[in-house]
């Protein structure tokens, strides 16, 4: 009996041995980067990041999966552990809180010709590869060529309208274009991404470059590769000796922290309890985990120092978009009766406690698109009107007290009202008009049953199923909800449905209404709709519902929004004025056709703890983008103060 | 000669079966799924920031579909998929590509076979033990609120299990680490400062599963226990004079525990799935996030190599207790 | 009733009917709720225990009290379906490939060990994202129930297999007792605690696995279920900003049913146990 046992377990004993050496093979490549990370060191025992020296921020895209290859020019290398934000430099940087982009590689704007068939670039001098190489001309005519060759890398097809590509003289770049196309040098404006430039001398040398893993990477950003964890929890980075010479140190100085460690934490409770510990400087949490961090941690803080308006003004808006090709979305009354029978007011108090901006366009509050354009559109929002009469009156849906109403909840709620109220609760929105709404359904055949609840013109019980996407927590989770409420109340049998293939089924036209960003979200930084508008664009529906759009996933076209379209596509990128003229002109069709409905400016809550690092760019103080997922995270560093615990 | 004819090659042919059956399952239902994967892929490439040309994302879609095979008839990918399997390559994973799967589950995965079997084995030892006192000695006090305490920790939801240990042990002492496999900066090494440092990262993610193994082990060991002792074989060793002691080691617990033994091997074939919560709240690397991920983002050829290595040990897990338990149980005769 | 009078006379059984009484009043409150469960918004927030709101009321403006009715009521629901539905083919399937034995038993465990050598949480992971949209408790049940059934049937066909090698059964067939007798009358009481004991382990698991998917977000949360009201606590960081009730709600009542079930069980095999049942009737 005895020997029976011994006889299972040795064999199971054996199984697993097995098992755990075939695993222990399989990993290669630690050998090899162990090595690897000897050399960096230069055979000096590692012992650790010093705290006082070191920065902490989380990653927001999750788990690294490709921990060893730094090769952003092909798939998804999760460029946010530090490669975008420490290790690249684009030629251009969005920069949405100072309103004007950040010419870091590029000394200038791109110059185009006249019909927008060349474009000239010039680049910065002295600007150095992290392994004492110059960054010349050649490198980014050497990127453009080899993007445009080989099948499978990022931005391959978008660069086949390039012709040829030479390097006028050590530091100027002309691309000629096989068309004419005035937005060719937005695929170098890096806005959370762009088509970075390629070292030549590496890639030169590389057979395949698309299985080539770039590792270790070179920097052209202030920082070079630290070390990693193979399987991709944390990324470290450290200050690069010749830091002057990169477009960071040269515009704004030298970035304080030596070290800057790029960490995954799934869990926001875990990312509280690492704050509270001052293990993390710099962190991404729901509001709740804010105001819990906040309560526990007297040296945590939002971008304002009052909660919880924490929010960051980031250039997004979130709302719903609309499946207008099928009924009754295709109906814009109806669309526009969804849209009375919502209380923004009530929305923004259910998802987010009165702690986002509303929005009426699909610009976001922030200081520019504040002036530049819902100045000069607010008379004609006031003046605008419905195709209904209310009292013998042509019925005005635009509600300019709707942020007054906000902040009478938040002040009942009993948190502080910030002074810049325009920027925090957005200057207007539409009423809240059940009754408009009801009258308009009415006259498209809708009806109501007795127990007040919608039916459809043939008769049946109206339902909406709204699409999100499946973390609750998430803005648009939230939202979708708060909307669901907003038009059950009305009497429509509305349903929030999570899945994780929101994506696709709305790209596949297999949706009713999915909140989402009603279009593509706007620069920040610059007025200009082009890429935004284009995705409307009537070449781009595709009308069978059930089969893939690349346009956008409301499927709504206008001639009037084309010919914008064409207008935007031969206007120059510095002409201003006219750029805001073609977008106002675009938001007025948006807005009378209303395929996609903005609601608020989308929150992304930034936490800082103040124990190790100041200076932060909060309200007070907005120097710089505050994100630390963000490209310009490096523009920030040189103004972080350390406390010296 | 003849149990091999008779029993064994059938046996063999039958794990040959149910495995390529259960493989063959798992490939056709990620496929099921309305999600493409190049198409998500490029989906998050586009929604993190790089621009949007309609034009070229079509384009861009077909070539790497092409690329990854995916173009071809789903039988011929079928197909291809076995040829590949027998040189031990998954192909590429999509949605980390060009990084073959092989290697993201190398480096995941004796991470999450280290903490499970360890975790795995030691709850086994204790929770029989634990149990098979209980069942046998039931009159003691000091047994019976252990019994109770067990009674009232199986039923707690892991997370919360997991949450309330990180809570005590991180917020409040500050003893442990926050989560991770070891330290942020630190050196995969053979080195006792590494081992340490593992040890003290996987300790409170152990004692969070030990909690919920040890109490399921305790409560069936304690039940076998409990319908041994009424055994005639027992009544008669008491009768014959037996130790007390030798009756519980040698007569009761040899008997009992030999479903015991059963459990033990078939949950360990489970470790290849990981443990998902574990790992997402102490970041914990492991193979059951990865295996999520690749779900999320339909990563077929991520999830056919986890899931077929998964397979594989379940199904080997279950041929050793039907070769072996036969010679343990002799009343089973082989049909 | 004399069945039951001797169940009740066991401490553990009158325990944890205690419980289950208090569930089932639970779940018939149900009927009376003030408010709709799937509301959000319909009280003050994150309020503490009260006289007006018992338990408190959560982040999204519920009544946890109320709540709670319901999440106990489709938890339950829900997993006694479940459980029901998985034991009765693990029961058809055990019997008949272990009575049998052959061809018919060599295919249905191929069959059984083909689903059980599938990661559980893979297949209910991805059959969750499919089915997303029309996720309800009834195809919840369906999903649960056909996915958990091997375990058990293998389990049966084990203990009937050992028991055909057992004298009596020997016995019986020279005696010329008819298959179907036999199996009903002889094996099941050696076979009812093991189904007991395993629709028990059922139900926990289901609970517990509907617990786990809610809280990775795959089950539908509008329906309110005990898994959704710890998932929507732990969103809205409950357990951090000090809102206990809103956590501990769940938990022990998830807690208290897992207990009672297993009180329940427990006592109910021990009496159908065929050698205690010789016990007591040596002992009157």
């Amino acid at each position: 009996m005895k020997r029976k046992i011994l006889w299972m377990l040795v064999s199971w004993l054996i199984v697993v041995a097995f098992v755990l050496t075939s695993c222990g093979g399989a990993v290669p490549g630690e050998q090899e980067e162990e090595e690897e990370e000897e050399e960096e060191e230069e055979e000096e025992e590692f012992m650790g990041f010093p705290r006082s020296e070191t920065l902490y921020a989380d990653m927001v895209t999750g788990r690294v999966t490709s921990a060893g290859n730094f090769n952003e020019w092909v798939g998804w290398k999760n460029r946010d552990r530090g490669m975008q934000q420490l290790m690249n430099e684009s030629l251009w940087t969005s920069d949405f809180i100072n309103g004007k982009g950040i010419a870091g590689l590029a000394t200038g704007p791109a110059e185009y010709n006249e019909d927008f068939t060349q474009v000239t670039f010039n680049l910065r001098e002295g600007v150095y590869w992290s392994d004492g190489v110059e960054l010349t001309a050649d490198d980014m005519v050497f990127t453009i060529e080899l993007l445009r060759d080989t099948p499978g890398m990022n931005f391959n097809a978008e660069m086949q309208v390039v012709e040829n590509a030479y390097a006028a003289d050590r530091y100027t770049v002309v691309v000629e274009l096989t068309e004419s196309n005035s937005r060719f040098h937005t695929y170098f404006r890096d806005f959370w991404g762009c088509l970075w430039i390629m070292p030549k001398h590496v890639f030169e040398l590389v057979e395949d470059p698309i299985t080539f893993e770039y590792n270790p990477p070179l920097s052209l950003g202030p920082y070079v590769l630290h070390s990693y964890d193979p399987v991709g929890m944390w990324t470290a980075w450290v200050i690069r000796d010749d830091w002057e010479r990169t477009p960071t140190g040269m515009l704004y100085g030298k970035p304080a922290p030596k070290y800057v460690v790029y960490r995954h934490i799934d869990d926001p409770s875990l990312r509280v309890i690492a704050m509270v510990r001052h293990e993390l400087d710099s962190s991404f949490m729901p509001i709740e985990a804010l105001r819990a961090t906040m309560s526990a941690n007297s040296y945590a803080r939002g971008k304002r120092t009052e909660f919880p308006w924490a929010q960051a003004g980031a250039p997004t808006v979130n709302g719903h978009i609309f499946n207008c090709l099928k009924p009754p979305f295709d109906n814009v009354e109806v669309r526009w009766a969804l849209t009375l029978a919502i209380d923004i007011v009530e929305l923004l108090a259910i998802s987010n406690d009165g702690g986002a901006g509303m929005s009426v366009l699909n610009y976001s509050n922030v200081p520019l698109y504040l002036e530049l354009i819902y100045e000069p559109m607010e008379e004609w929002l006031v003046n605008f009107t419905l195709d209904i009469e209310v009292d013998g009156e042509p019925f005005h849906p635009y509600d300019t007290d709707a942020p007054a109403r906000l902040i009478e909840y938040v002040e009942a709620r009993g948190y502080p009202i910030p002074e810049d109220t325009d920027h925090v609760f957005g200057v207007g929105w539409w009423k809240y008009a059940p009754d408009v709404a009801a009258r308009l359904l009415e006259r498209n055949g809708f009806t109501q049953d007795k127990d007040g609840m919608w039916l459809l013109p043939d008769g049946t019980p109206w339902k909406i199923e709204l699409l999100t996407d499946p973390v609750p927590g998430h803005d648009m989770y939230r939202s979708s909800f708060a909307t669901s409420h907003e038009w059950r109340k009305f009497g429509i049998d509305a349903v929030s449905v999570p899945s994780e293939m929101a994506a696709t089924l709305s790209s596949n036209g297999d949706f009713d209404v999915y909140p989402s960003r009603p279009i593509l979200e706007p620069y920040g930084d610059h007025p200009d709709e082009y890429k935004q508008f284009n995705q409307l664009h009537s070449q781009y529906v595709e009308p069978v519902l059930g089969e893939r759009t690349w346009g956008h996933a409301c499927r709504w076209s206008d001639p009037r929004m084309d010919q914008v379209i064409a207008d935007l596509k031969v206007t120059d990128w510095t002409d201003t004025d006219r750029l805001v003229e073609l977008g106002i002109e675009g938001m007025k069709i948006l807005v009378e056709e209303m395929p996609s409905t903005p609601l608020f400016t989308l929150l992304d809550l930034v936490s800082w703890d103040t124990y190790y690092w100041t200076n932060w760019p909060g309200e007070e103080n907005a120097y710089q983008v505050p994100f630390h997922h963000w490209p310009n995270f490096k523009y920030l560093l040189p103004f972080l103060e350390a406390t010296g615990r | 000669m003849r149990f091999i004819r008779r029993y064994l090659i059938p046996r063999l042919i039958q794990y040959v079966l149910v495995t390529s059956l259960g493989i063959t399952v798992v490939f056709f239902i990620p496929r099921l799924l309305p999600v493409d994967p190049v198409e998500r892929m490029v989906d998050i490439i586009q929604a993190r920031g790089a621009t949007i040309d309609p034009a070229a994302t079509e384009e861009t879609v077909r070539i790497l579909r092409e690329m990854y095979g995916l173009e071809e008839g789903l039988l011929k990918q079928y197909v291809s998929f076995w040829q590949r399997l027998f040189t031990g390559d998954f192909g590429p994973s999509i949605f980390a590509f060009p990084t073959p799967a092989t290697e993201l589950i190398g480096r995941a995965l004796p991470w999450t076979v280290g903490l499970l079997s360890v975790t795995l084995v030691l709850s086994w030892i204790i929770g029989n033990i634990t149990g098979g006192l209980v069942g046998y000695f039931g009159r003691s006090r000091i047994l019976k609120i252990f019994d109770g305490i067990v009674m009232f920790v199986r039923p707690l939801p892991y997370y919360i299990a997991a949450m309330l240990i990180i809570i005590f042990f991180v917020y409040l002492l500050g003893v442990f680490p926050v989560g991770g496999g070891y330290a942020i900066g630190g050196r995969i090494a053979f080195t006792w400062s590494f081992v340490w440092d593992v040890l003290k990262h996987a300790f409170l993610p152990a004692l969070s599963l030990m909690l919920l193994y040890v109490a399921t082990n305790h409560q069936t060991m304690r039940l076998l226990v409990q319908s041994v002792k009424d055994e005639d074989y027992v009544r008669y060793a008491k009768i014959g004079g037996v130790k007390e002691g030798t009756i519980f080691t040698r007569y009761v617990m040899r008997t009992a525990i030999l479903p015991q033994i059963t459990a033990l091997t078939m949950s360990f074939g489970y470790i290849f799935g990981g443990a998902l919560i574990t790992e997402m709240v102490f970041s914990y690397p492991g193979i059951g996030s990865l295996l999520y991920l690749a779900i999320v983002n339909s990563d077929y050829n991520l999830i056919m190599g986890i899931t077929t290595i998964s397979i594989v040990a379940i199904a080997t897990g279950i041929l050793i207790i039907d070769l072996l338990y036969p010679l343990v149980d002799p009343r089973i005769r082989l049909k | 009733m004399k069945t039951l009078r001797e169940l009740f006379r066991d401490g553990r059984f009158r325990v944890g009917m205690a419980v289950f009484l208090v569930l089932v009043v639970l779940v018939l409150l149900t009927l009376f709720s003030p408010y709709d469960p799937t509301e959000w918004s319909v009280v003050p927030r994150d309020r503490p225990p009260s006289w007006e709101h018992l338990l408190g009321t959560t982040s999204m403006g519920r009544d946890v009290f109320w709540q709670m009715t319901f999440a106990v009521r489709n938890s339950l629901v829900f997993a006694a379906a479940s459980a029901a539905l998985s034991r009765v083919i693990a029961v058809t399937v055990g019997l008949i490939a272990g009575y049998r034995g052959g061809v018919v038993d060599r295919v249905l465990m191929l069959i059984t060990d083909g689903i059980l050598v599938i990661p559980l949480f893979l297949i209910l992971v991805m059959l969750a994202m499919l089915v997303r949209e029309h996720m309800n408790l009834v195809n919840m049940v369906l999903l649960f129930g056909i996915v958990s059934w091997p375990w058990g049937a293998r389990l049966i066909r084990s203990q009937i297999l050992s028991l055909r090698e057992r004298e009596f059964t020997y016995t019986a067939i020279l005696s010329g007792v008819p298959a179907r007798k036999l199996v009903f009358n002889e094996y099941f009481p050696f076979i009812i605690p093991l189904v007991l004991s395993t629709f028990i382990n059922n139900m926990a698991w289901a609970m517990g696995m509907e617990i786990t998917l809610a809280f990775l977000g795959l089950t539908n949360l509008v329906i309110p279920t005990l898994g959704a009201m710890i998932r929507w606590a732990v969103t809205y960081q409950a357990m951090l900003l000090g809102f206990w009730w809103w956590l501990f709600t769940p938990i022990a009542v998830a807690i208290a049913t897992f207990v009672a079930l297993y009180l329940v069980s427990v006592s109910i095999s021990v009496y159908l146990d065929p050698r205690a049942r010789l016990q007591r009737v040596g002992a009157r």
